[in-house]
C-alpha cells in the first residue's frame, strides 16, 4: 500500500519527522555538493597563500595578508557554486525548506573548509602573518557574500546553477574593491597601519550584513515582491 | 464535495510582461488540461499552483490550505506531486537513488516503507528494471519517467504535470498517457499540454488559458462543440478561413466560418481550441 507523506513515519510528529528528514538528507546532499568546483577554488587558494614562502627572501606583511586575501577570495570563488543544483525544478515544491536544504550543504561543507584555512594561514610563513582572528573575518566575509550571491540568485531568479555569475561577479568585485571602496573604511589595510584596528570593525559589520543577507536569501517568500529582472519560466 | 483547488483572481507579472491576469478556477480530482500556445501563463500558473512560485495577487487554497503562508505551504507540500517542465536530476544518481532523495525531502522518513515506495513508483512507470541503472545512462523519455515517479512518491493528492509528453516518441506518450490516466485514479491531475489529442483521451476537463486568462473552462466535449458548424471541407483552400489544410484525400479541411452551403465536417477538440484561441486574439485585436 502506498505511503503518504508525513504519515510515512506513523505518528511521528511534524518536527520529529522533519528531523528525521533532515538527518536522512546528510548522506545525498552531501553527494549533490558540488566539489570540484570547491576543491578547485580551495587548491588554488592554497596555492596563493603558499606564494610568499615559495618565492623565497624576506617576506613582508603586506605579501603575507594579500596572499591570504587572494586565498580568501579562491575559497569564496568555489563557494559561489555551493548552491548549485540541477534538480532544482524537480524538487521546487518539497516539505523540507529550502532554507534547511541550503543551511544543510554549508554545515557538511564548513569543517573542510575550517581546516583549509587553517592549513592556509600557517603556509605564510610566521614572521608576515596577519592576526588570525582578523584576517579570518576577511575571509568569512568574502564566503558570506559568495553564499548571499547564490542564494539571491536561487530566489528572485530560480536559477537552478547561480554559481558561474556570482563567481564571475565576486572576482570583480573581488578585484575593484581595494581600487573603488573610500579609503576611511580602511578596508585592505596592512597589519601595523594604525587604520587596521577600525577598517577590522567595519570587516565585522560586513560580515554580519552580508550574513543577514544570506539568511534573508534562503527562504522562500509566501508573497513576491515584483523585480523587474524576474525572468518567465518560458522565457517568452 | 469541496474542490482540491480554488483559486480566484490569481495575477503574476515577469517585469512588464503579465504572465497571470485574474485567473480564477477550481479543480475537482480527475483529470482536468490545461491547454494553451507558447507564453500563454501555462507554466507560470502551474507554478503558483505546485508553490513553486507565489503569486503577486489573488488567492487559492489546495486541499484546504492557504499556500500564502509559511504553514499552510508545507501542508500543501505534504501532498502534492509537480512534474516540472523540464526535470533537472543529480546525474550521478541512480534512478532509485534519486527518487530516494526526492522521497526524503518529502519527509518520508521511515527507511524501509520509503525504500518501498519508491520500487513502487518505479514500478509503476515501468522502470523497475534499470532503478540500479546512473540516470545520465537512461534516455530522455525514461528520465521523464524517473521525473514523474518522484512526482508520484507519497501518493499526492494533487498532482502537476507540466508537459510530460513533450520530446517523447508516440510509444512512450502512449505510455505516459496510461500512467497518468492511472493517476487521474483517485487524485486530482493538473495536465499542462500542447497536445489537443492528449486532452481528447484524458480529461474529464480542459481549460484554456492564452495571455495569461481563461478563455474556456469546461469538458472536451464543450470545447469541440464551439466548432460545431465550422469546420468544412472544400476542393481549395478556402480563403475566409481560420486555418486550412490539405488532408491526406487530397482536399481542404477549413476551419473558421463556412460559406453558405460548405460541406461542413465532424469537429475535433483541436477546431475548438484553435477557434476559442481565435476569438482570443480578436479580444486582443479589439
Amino acid at each position: 500500500m502506498p505511503v503518504t507523506g508525513i504519515r510515512a513515519a506513523g505518528d511521528t510528529p511534524v518536527r520529529e519527522a522533519r528531523r528525521g528528514a533532515l538527518l536522512t538528507l546528510v548522506r545525498p546532499v552531501a553527494r549533490t555538493v558540488p566539489w570540484r568546483a570547491l576543491v578547485a577554488g580551495g587548491a588554488l587558494g592554497l596555492l596563493a597563500a603558499a606564494v610568499p614562502r615559495l618565492s623565497g627572501g624576506e617576506v613582508t606583511p603586506w605579501a603575507g595578508v594579500n596572499a591570504l586575501r587572494a586565498a580568501a577570495l579562491c575559497c569564496a570563488l568555489g563557494a559561489a557554486f555551493l548552491l548549485d543544483d540541477p534538480a532544482r525544478q524537480t524538487t521546487a515544491a518539497v516539505p523540507v525548506r529550502r532554507v534547511l536544504r541550503h543551511a544543510l550543504r554549508c554545515a557538511l561543507v564548513l569543517p573542510p573548509a575550517a581546516a583549509w584555512w587553517t592549513a592556509a594561514v600557517l603556509l605564510v610563513p610566521e614572521e608576515a602573518r596577519p592576526p588570525a582572528g582578523d584576517v579570518t573575518v576577511e575571509a568569512a566575509t568574502a564566503l558570506a557574500l559568495a553564499l548571499a550571491g547564490a542564494a539571491f540568485a536561487v530566489r528572485r531568479l530560480g536559477a537552478d546553477r547561480p554559481g558561474q555569475g556570482v563567481a564571475a561577479s565576486l572576482l570583480v568585485t573581488g578585484v575593484l574593491a581595494p581600487l573603488l571602496t573610500p579609503a576611511d573604511w580602511a578596508l585592505f589595510t596592512v597589519p601595523g597601519d594604525p587604520r587596521w584596528a577600525d577598517g577590522h570593525g567595519h570587516w565585522r559589520l560586513l560580515l554580519c550584513a552580508a550574513l543577514l543577507a544570506a539568511a534573508v536569501c534562503c527562504t522562500e517568500p509566501a508573497r513576491r515582491r515584483t523585480l523587474r529582472t524576474l525572468r518567465s519560466p518560458s522565457r517568452t | 464535495m469541496s474542490p482540491t483547488v480554488s483559486a480566484s483572481g490569481l495575477s503574476l507579472r515577469y517585469g512588464a510582461t503579465r504572465a497571470l491576469d485574474d485567473v480564477s478556477l477550481r479543480l475537482s480530482p480527475g483529470v482536468t488540461g490545461l491547454l494553451g500556445p507558447n507564453g500563454a501563463g501555462k507554466t507560470t500558473l502551474l507554478r503558483v499552483l505546485a508553490t513553486a512560485v507565489p503569486a503577486d495577487r489573488g488567492a487559492f487554497t489546495v486541499l484546504g490550505h492557504d499556500p500564502g503562508t509559511a504553514r499552510g505551504r508545507q501542508e500543501v507540500r505534504r501532498r502534492l506531486g509537480y512534474l516540472p517542465q523540464t526535470p533537472g536530476f543529480h546525474p550521478d544518481f541512480t534512478a532509485f537513488e534519486f527518487v530516494d532523495y526526492v522521497a526524503i525531502l518529502k519527509e518520508l522518513t521511515d527507511r524501509a516503507a520509503r525504500h518501498r515506495e519508491v520500487r513502487r513508483v518505479l514500478d509503476e512507470v515501468g522502470l523497475g528494471d534499470v532503478r540500479g541503472k546512473r540516470i545520465r545512462k537512461l534516455s530522455g523519455g525514461m528520465r521523464q519517467r524517473v521525473a514523474l515517479a518522484a512526482a508520484l512518491a507519497g501518493d499526492p493528492a494533487f498532482l502537476v504535470l507540466d508537459e510530460p509528453t513533450v520530446g517523447l516518441d508516440p510509444e512512450q506518450r502512449m505510455r505516459f498517457r496510461e500512467l497518468i490516466a492511472t493517476a487521474g485514479e483517485g487524485r486530482t491531475v493538473l495536465l499542462s499540454t500542447h497536445q489537443t489529442e492528449d486532452v481528447a483521451m484524458l480529461c474529464h476537463r480542459v481549460v484554456v488559458l492564452a495571455g495569461g486568462t481563461v478563455r474556456f473552462d469546461g469538458t472536451p466535449a464543450e470545447l469541440t462543440a464551439r466548432a460545431a458548424g465550422r469546420v468544412w471541407s472544400s476542393e481549395g483552400r478556402d480563403p475566409g478561413a481560420l486555418a486550412g489544410w490539405r488532408t491526406g484525400l487530397g482536399t481542404f479541411r477549413n476551419v473558421g466560418d463556412p460559406p453558405p452551403g460548405a460541406d461542413l465536417l465532424e469537429p475535433t477538440l483541436e477546431d475548438g481550441y484553435l477557434l476559442t484561441l481565435d476569438g482570443a486574439a480578436a479580444e486582443v485585436t479589439a
